[in-house]
């Protein structure tokens, strides 16, 4: 299954992407080529024969709208730019986007040469007499391909961001194992299960109630329930492992680690920590609302998560993959 | 009441951890356990249960930074909006109930845009909230779990994680309906 899933997300991003880049191709989204007046709003007075000059391009926004064919940009552009001008005439022109940018600019600007940056040619510059503004032709450089090159940008960045987080765990993996070492030695892990165990036989039949398993379980999901992200993934990454000890067939999922991800997927919680620290930083005035409903959008996933785990493991697809080699190790112990 | 409410998850948080450090090693030195040796014996697999995941990481990240960077999204959102504007869910909070799944970071920020723009106490920020604190990224936390055993075949754990996931959000919109709707 995760097989089809993972590559129905690369098969989508790469034809969704053609298509896009395409679309744009024909419907000329970005003007490529297409000159465009705008006027330059500059203090400077330029003058000789090779002149660099600061200022600011305007156009309405009715202008913009027009140019590009949409309805999205609603306020005027101000757009700060550098000239490099030849003769007062012609030249180029560079600007870094800021955050009255037009989105449509900042896309382009994201797939254009420089790295959020565009340049382009100034076909024909007037100033006034007053040399307080100019009339300006101007012509964007040729934007192509955007979703492409944000596809090969992605995968790259992705890739690197994947170690990262992983390389990022060492240290709180290595510091929370040592604990639970310890825990486990002093048999504080014990008394855990052996409180939980009414519940856990349950829902975890296959496994011993006294299984260290079972005690990495309890302590993921009441790490998981106080928002402890930081110590809950070592706990969840310790039960993977002692359910794997459990595990007739190396490689493949058992029923106790699905339902043990259907629990952790499912989010069960009490304090959604994250949520309220991003309210509270928005200006809520009461970042504990969300707290109720949480609790039970996360509840019912998790009922119904536990729930499809043990109705789609009886499917006879899902028993095959695990009976088949059961019986074949059972030969080879008995041979 | 709200106050006192607040102070007590800021107390949890601020001392569950310290709390944990304390009771696990004081067990264990009152147990008799050469606490020290056996901190390190243990912390000894964190290097190698972290390395071990990075091939299902980048499989798993890479397939859906992609996904993400090609705007196949909208058009996602575009065929599904019909279905839950059906369920009363408003169409600004579909990205956050899709991404939330597939991305840590970018439902994080999905939701700190529609509150930013809704506000944090209207109903599209508190589903938007309720939808982020009540659900994990599932394909983050498959691609983990599962690679630092080594699992390739997850059987019928995609299946079961989104269809928790799909009653997780339906929960969400419904107790957020009835609670904060207009």
């Amino acid at each position: 299954m995760l097989n089809y899933i993972w590559l129905f997300f690369i098969i989508i991003a790469l034809v969704v992407g053609v298509g896009k880049d395409i679309n744009d191709e024909v419907r000329n989204t970005y003007r490529n080529g297409t000159p465009l007046e705008v006027i330059l709003i500059s203090s400077q007075v330029p003058s000789g024969t090779a002149t660099r000059c600061e200022g600011q391009f305007y156009l309405t926004a009715k202008q913009f709208n027009d140019f590009y064919g949409m309805s999205s940009q609603l306020e005027d552009v101000k757009q700060p730019a550098v000239l490099s001008l030849l003769q007062n005439k012609t030249g180029n022109f560079i600007f870094a986007c800021t955050e009255e940018t037009p989105v449509l600019w900042k896309d382009m600007a994201k797939s254009a040469s420089g790295k959020d940056k565009l340049t382009g040619k100034i076909e024909k510059i007037e100033f006034s007499d007053d040399h307080g503004w100019a009339k300006a032709t101007i012509v964007m450089e040729s934007i192509r391909f955007v979703k492409l090159k944000a596809i090969t940008q992605a995968a790259i960045d992705f890739a690197n961001i994947a170690v990262e987080i992983a390389i990022g765990l060492i240290g709180v993996m290595s510091l929370w194992l040592g604990l639970i070492k310890v825990a486990e030695e002093a048999g504080l892990v014990k008394v855990l299960t052996r409180l939980l165990a009414p519940i856990t036989k349950r829902i975890f039949p296959d496994v011993p109630p006294d299984h260290p398993a079972i005690g990495a379980i309890i302590m993921n999901t009441a790490a998981n329930m106080l928002g402890l992200s930081n110590a809950a993934t070592p706990f969840g990454l310790k039960a993977m492992e002692e359910l794997n000890k459990l595990n007739p067939k190396i490689g493949t999922a058992t029923n106790a680690m699905v339902t043990f991800l259907a629990i952790n997927t499912g989010g069960l919680i009490l304090i959604p920590a994250t949520a309220m620290a991003v309210r509270a930083a928005v200006g809520s005035t009461n970042i504990g609302i969300i707290i109720g409903t949480s609790i039970f959008a996360a509840g019912c996933a998790t009922i119904i998560g536990i729930i499809a785990s043990k109705i789609l493991q009886r499917l006879p697809k899902y028993k095959r993959e695990m009976v088949d080699d059961t019986k074949k190790s059972e030969e080879m112990n008995h041979g | 009441m709200a106050d006192l409410f607040r102070t007590v998850i800021n107390f949890i948080s601020i001392l569950a951890i310290p709390l944990m450090i304390a009771i696990f090693l004081g067990w264990g030195f009152f147990k008799k356990v050469r606490v020290y040796e056996v901190f390190v014996e243990g912390a000894k697999d964190g290097f190698h249960t972290a390395i071990r995941i990075i091939p299902y990481l980048v499989a798993m990240l890479f397939a859906i930074g992609i996904f993400r960077a090609s705007g196949a999204m909208d058009v996602l959102i575009s065929i599904i909006a019909p279905l839950t504007n059906l369920i009363g869910m408003p169409p600004d909070a579909l990205p956050m109930a899709l991404m939330r799944p597939l991305s840590g970071s970018g439902s994080l920020g999905i939701m700190t845009e529609l509150m930013k723009v809704h506000g944090p106490d209207s109903f599209i920020g508190v589903l938007a909230s309720t939808l982020y604190g009540s659900s994990e990224t599932t394909f983050y936390i498959l691609a983990v779990y599962f690679g630092s055993v080594n699992i390739k075949n997850t059987r019928h754990a995609v299946p079961v994680g989104l269809l928790a996931d799909l009653a997780g959000m339906l929960a969400a919109v419904f107790i957020c309906r009835i609670l904060f709707g207009v």
